[in-house]
């Protein structure tokens, strides 16, 4: 009875602990929480799965949740990290001015932020603000974008939700070259909010007024992706339309001589690099970089465009 | 309404021949609180740049100077990543390319002069073919400027608009200090110093020039 007892209770004692020594093995180093807009956009989850994968190579426990570019469900999902006791934070933000105090909030629990793809209008929060070189990508796009034009004719911009940096400031690369070419004439200009229905509702009303079009440039590729189906139902696949990050369904559309170019982005290398350096944080106390941290973009056309997959080019 | 309001401001001075002169106010009324505040991105980066210009920029220019020449030599014999730990200047993250300053002379064998993307083809290796593109502008392409100043660090700025604001003026700088004499430029010598970027080795160098001087 004594033995059985004793067994009994051992045996109660491993069930118990048992669930608590798995994620303590899992979070020798602690817990990354990883936070993004929806992956719906694959963009996202490739740096969603990206930071992921390092994280867990690098010994650390990590909780993934996305905000869907609403603010409110970001700061909640701050507070949820501070409860967890997160020790990191790589976040791809849900508003540059909107997202300063969230970041706060964690830097004051001590929670250190790792900021990917999209800045924040403050320095001195975040430890890194790691973003794309949107300014010299949408350059490289513009250029193809006016040679596949001719360097003439009728386009549409379709530009990204308005409280999102990275849609100022992709207009104002593509404008910056487009703009001085006095023959390439801009007749509509439009958010689709980073939208892929929105893209193909925008586009087609746009035609109906301005079925002179010979281009379309996107903020984004799954507004690109949405402008080329509204073309297509149309009959119209003669417009140029070149878009912007580089995802796999654009690739595909580029080789199967739909959409024409493409931007990419390193997402998936730069949410690595977001985790490498809260690793180096941690461990270390600093990351030996500057805060804000730009990351080239490449072009991708028909040339390169079978080498793309989920947002890195293969060798 | 600021986020609206932002990119308009912004395109309408793009839209202008010299942005530059058109001041409009920022309508935030939150932001309001000093002249600088209140002035557009690009005034005030265009702003920035002037005060910096002849002060910080020439000088780092003409400090980090290699001559052509020996730095397409040693990028031949070395390596690009060599060369540009030797003389290169380059903003910290990964993968960012090295920008050089260099000064250089040669031959002008072509020289576009109209178009708004202005242009000299210079030949410093005396084999009748160009080996350096000497952007005139007003339009400039490229970042190197800003890239290659050791004193501007991205982190001091609000934003990459801000931050692209500043790398268009600095290359709106780099045009207005460009003199060049009447006539057919091309069979010239010219003499030059200027900053380019170079992401692969073997790409053609795209000088931005401080001096450009025509003989």
């Amino acid at each position: 009875m004594k033995v059985n007892r004793r067994h009994f209770m051992a045996g109660v004692a491993v069930t118990a602990i048992l669930p608590l020594a798995r994620p303590v093995f899992a979070a020798e180093k602690g817990l990354i929480a990883i936070i993004t807009p929806s992956h719906d956009n694959p963009f996202f989850k490739a740096e969603a799965v990206g930071a992921e994968a390092r994280a867990k190579e690098l010994g650390y426990e990590t909780l993934v949740m996305v905000h869907d570019d609403d603010p409110n469900k970001q700061s909640e999902l701050f507070d949820t990290a501070i409860a967890r006791g997160a020790n990191a934070i790589v976040l791809d933000n849900a508003g540059a001015d909107a997202t300063v105090a969230a970041v706060q909030r964690a830097k004051d629990a001590g929670i250190p932020s790792f900021l990917i793809d999209r800045e924040i209008k403050e320095s001195g929060i975040a430890v890194s603000q790691i973003v794309s070189n949107n300014y010299q990508g949408a350059q490289l796009g513009a250029e193809e974008f006016v040679m596949l034009m001719g360097e003439s004719g009728n386009y549409v911009e379709l530009v990204g939700r308005e409280a999102d940096t990275n849609a100022g400031i992709r207009s104002s690369g593509y404008h910056d070259i487009i703009d001085q070419y006095p023959d390439m004439v801009m007749v509509a200009q439009q958010s689709a909010n980073w939208s892929q229905t929105e893209g193909y509702e925008k586009m087609e009303t746009i035609l109906q007024a301005n079925p002179d079009i010979k281009g379309v440039i996107c903020g984004n590729d799954t507004m690109a992706m949405g402008a080329w189906a509204a073309l297509e139902a149309a009959g119209r696949t003669d417009v140029i339309v070149v878009g912007f990050d580089g995802s796999n369904d654009v690739r595909d559309s580029i080789l199967a001589g739909g959409i024409k170019a493409t931007v990419l982005q390193p997402a998936y290398r730069q949410a690595q690099i977001a985790v490498e350096q809260a690793d180096q944080y941690l461990t270390t106390g600093a990351t030996g970089k500057d805060e804000k941290q730009l990351m080239d973009c490449v072009l991708i056309n028909g040339d390169n465009a079978a080498k793309l997959e989920t947002f890195a080019l293969t060798a | 309404m600021r986020d609206i309001l932002t990119p308009l401001a912004i395109l309408s001075c793009v839209l202008l021949p010299l942005a530059g002169c058109k001041i409009v106010k920022d309508p935030d009324p939150e932001a309001a609180t000093t002249e600088a505040e209140q002035m557009t991105d690009e005034a005030r980066m265009a702003a920035f740049a002037e005060s910096i210009w002849a002060d910080q920029v020439v000088p780092t220019v003409n400090e980090s100077t290699v001559a052509l020449p020996d730095l397409t030599a040693l990028i031949n014999t070395q390596g690009l990543d060599a060369a540009g730990a030797a003389h290169g200047l380059r903003p910290d993250g990964e993968a960012n390319p090295w920008n050089f300053a260099v000064s250089g002379q040669g031959k002008i064998v072509e020289a576009n002069t109209e178009s708004r993307a202005a242009k000299l083809m210079v030949d410093t290796t005396a084999d009748g073919v160009a080996d350096v593109t000497v952007q005139l502008g007003p339009v400039v392409r490229g970042t190197a400027l800003r890239d290659a100043m050791p004193f501007i660090v991205f982190t001091d700025f609000r934003d990459q608009i801000e931050f692209a604001k500043l790398a268009r003026a600095l290359n709106d700088l780099a045009h207005s200090a460009v003199a060049l004499p009447e006539g057919d430029l091309v069979g010239r010598d010219v003499s030059f110093t200027g900053v380019f970027t170079m992401r692969n080795k073997g790409d053609k160098v795209e000088l931005v020039p401080t001096r450009v001087q025509v003989e």
